[in-house]
């Protein structure tokens, strides 16, 4: 084992990296230098030429704008009906409660694919198709996040939720007052792991827009593969501009993101 | 009480209503837009060569990236395990790079490396002397070209989970076995991975639904060609539903029902496998 160590980790670390490598090199090369093969980064071939290209084939921009705003409002949507859902079924008791939770949970074993057919005669039907509303609309609550939430509020101690009751206090003024500011930890764990999913989302911001202002910068990107497939450091250059906010996140936020997976399956 | 009930059947109840009637909907679809077929669109499903080919080439796929993206990530934390601090972090950090990659990126990363001639890795090969494969047309090669592109983009979640779940070992345990003269391999095969086991069986889980349910690799890389070899579930389901011909929400919506079906059979094993520990 100790011999094989380093070649080993090595050829995982190099058949990982490559395409990441390939990624960054290929986006700031001149399309001269790619097309002769040569990968070797060389500073005086670096240039921004495939960044404005890819930012002139598509409106890039101004997707940009159309993701930010599905991630903004469909993740705050989840994280702010999640704590209520949350709330409701940790603290007061009432009849009923096991089933709400079993209605929760059970959405998370459907597939969002095989309710798009519906959701696409729902959302056109209502009239809302090609805008940012459409794009966050069926998922504007989500099982994921009360699930989380749920296991955080039940950790807090259950006292202060009671003194608070005996002091008076509305459920409503209890969550934001008392309640949120204990597992803000967890929320933000929510909030991120609801706002990569919204980042990412593919196939159903593919379905409900049509012109390419309305797209998300997903969906712009699958289109720059296509039209610019004979020029590859404009598709890169395109791919960086689109992964460059979740880089960041796996660069510096690594050790958030590992202790936000430990607390997932635990 | 009563505000918290309130808001519970204002905030979450009322979309839990809305998905359970859209997931009744999907099947109630089946029939309605012309005429009542009854199970006919299943039958489809379960006889039609085409659509059962669907649902293999799916199922291949979700195989060979699902072993292929956690033998990676188990392998490389197992080896990581025992470095030193910084080459663990440093090497956390590489291995979990494609988790920053969405699906669409991913593709486009390798619509690069597959192009054909001038693409990365044809050039490498035409470098090494030889011709590459037809990546994205020969139907056998696509298949395989489809299942590294999702094994790389599973690999850096997968890796993700594997570090989180390294991180939370009994460190008295390793001690233990260090003390009984346990070697590394040893170590590694009778008390690791039995302790990663939960956050294995999460992550095949996990990533055999994704996979059941992939789509955007397909749809950017190949559009299910070469000649319908890389077309899987939801690719089909597009197709039918919202692709150029005519569309067929009948037979979509029933495949949409199988995929559901396959998704909660995974489920299904994995509450039972878990709950047998």
């Amino acid at each position: 084992m100790r011999l094989l160590r380093v070649p080993v980790l090595a050829l995982l670390v190099l058949l990982v990296a490559f395409p990441v490598y390939v990624t960054l090199t290929t986006a700031f090369l001149d399309p001269a230098a790619v097309a002769a093969g040569r990968l070797w980064p060389d500073p005086r071939a670096f240039t921004f030429d495939n960044v404005r290209a890819a930012l002139q084939s598509i409106p890039l921009l101004r997707q940009y704008g159309v993701s930010a705003a599905v991630t903004v409002l469909q993740a705050g949507s989840q994280v702010v009906l999640g704590a209520l859902a949350a709330y409701a079924l940790v603290f007061p008791s009432w009849r009923g409660r096991g089933l709400a939770l079993a209605l929760f949970l059970a959405t998370l074993a459907v597939p969002g694919e095989s309710t798009v057919i519906p959701n696409y005669e729902t959302v056109t039907s209502l009239g809302l198709r090609d805008t940012v509303l459409a794009v966050a609309l069926p998922f504007l609550c989500a099982a994921y996040p009360v699930f989380l939430l749920r296991q955080a509020f039940s950790d807090l101690p259950r006292e202060v939720w009671e003194a608070a009751t005996l002091d008076g206090a509305g459920h409503l003024r209890i969550l934001v007052r008392v309640v949120v500011p204990m597992a803000r930890g967890h929320l933000a764990t929510a909030a991120l792991w609801s706002a990569l999913a919204a980042w990412n989302g593919y196939f159903w911001p593919l379905l409900i827009t049509d012109s390419p202002d309305a797209r998300t910068v997903q969906v712009g990107l699958s289109q720059l593969v296509v039209a610019e497939g004979s020029t590859p450091g404009v598709v890169y250059a395109g791919t960086l501009v689109v992964l460059l906010p979740t880089l960041l996140l796996v660069l510096c936020g690594q050790r958030f993101l590992v202790r936000g997976l430990a607390a997932r399956q635990s | 009480m009563l505000p918290g009930l309130l808001l519970l059947a204002v905030f979450s109840y009322w979309p839990l209503v809305r998905s359970g009637w859209l997931s009744l909907h999907g099947s109630d679809l089946l029939g309605r837009p012309t005429r009542w077929v009854g199970l006919a669109n299943f039958d489809r499903v379960l006889t039609d060569p085409t659509l059962l080919r669907v649902v293999g080439t799916t199922v291949v796929v979700t195989a060979g990236s699902v072993v292929l993206a956690t033998g990676t990530a188990l392998a490389a934390g197992l080896l990581l395990r025992t470095t030193g601090r910084r080459v663990r972090a440093v090497g956390g950090v590489v291995l979990s790079l494609p988790f920053a990659y969405s699906a669409a990126a991913a593709s486009a990363t390798f619509a690069g490396l597959f192009t054909p001639s001038v693409g990365v890795l044809d050039r490498a090969a035409t470098a090494l002397g030889f011709t590459g494969p037809g990546w994205l047309t020969d139907p056998v090669w696509a298949v395989v070209s489809i299942v590294l592109a999702t094994a790389w983009y599973e690999a850096g979640f997968a890796v993700l989970v594997v570090l989180a779940a390294l991180s939370r070992l009994d460190p008295s345990v390793l001690e233990a076995a260090a003390l009984d003269g346990a070697g590394e391999l040893r170590t590694a095969v009778s008390v690791v991975v039995p302790a990663l086991r939960p956050s294995l069986l999460f992550l095949v889980v996990t990533q055999t639904v994704t996979g059941l349910q992939i789509f955007t690799q397909v749809q950017v890389l190949t559009r299910g060609g070469p000649a319908g070899a890389t077309t899987t579930i939801v690719q089909e389901l597009y197709e039918r539903a919202f692709g150029a011909g005519v569309p067929q929400y009948g037979v979509a919506s029933a495949l949409a029902l199988v995929l559901l079906l396959l998704v909660l059979a995974v489920s299904a094993a994995q509450f039972r496998l878990g709950r047998e520990r």
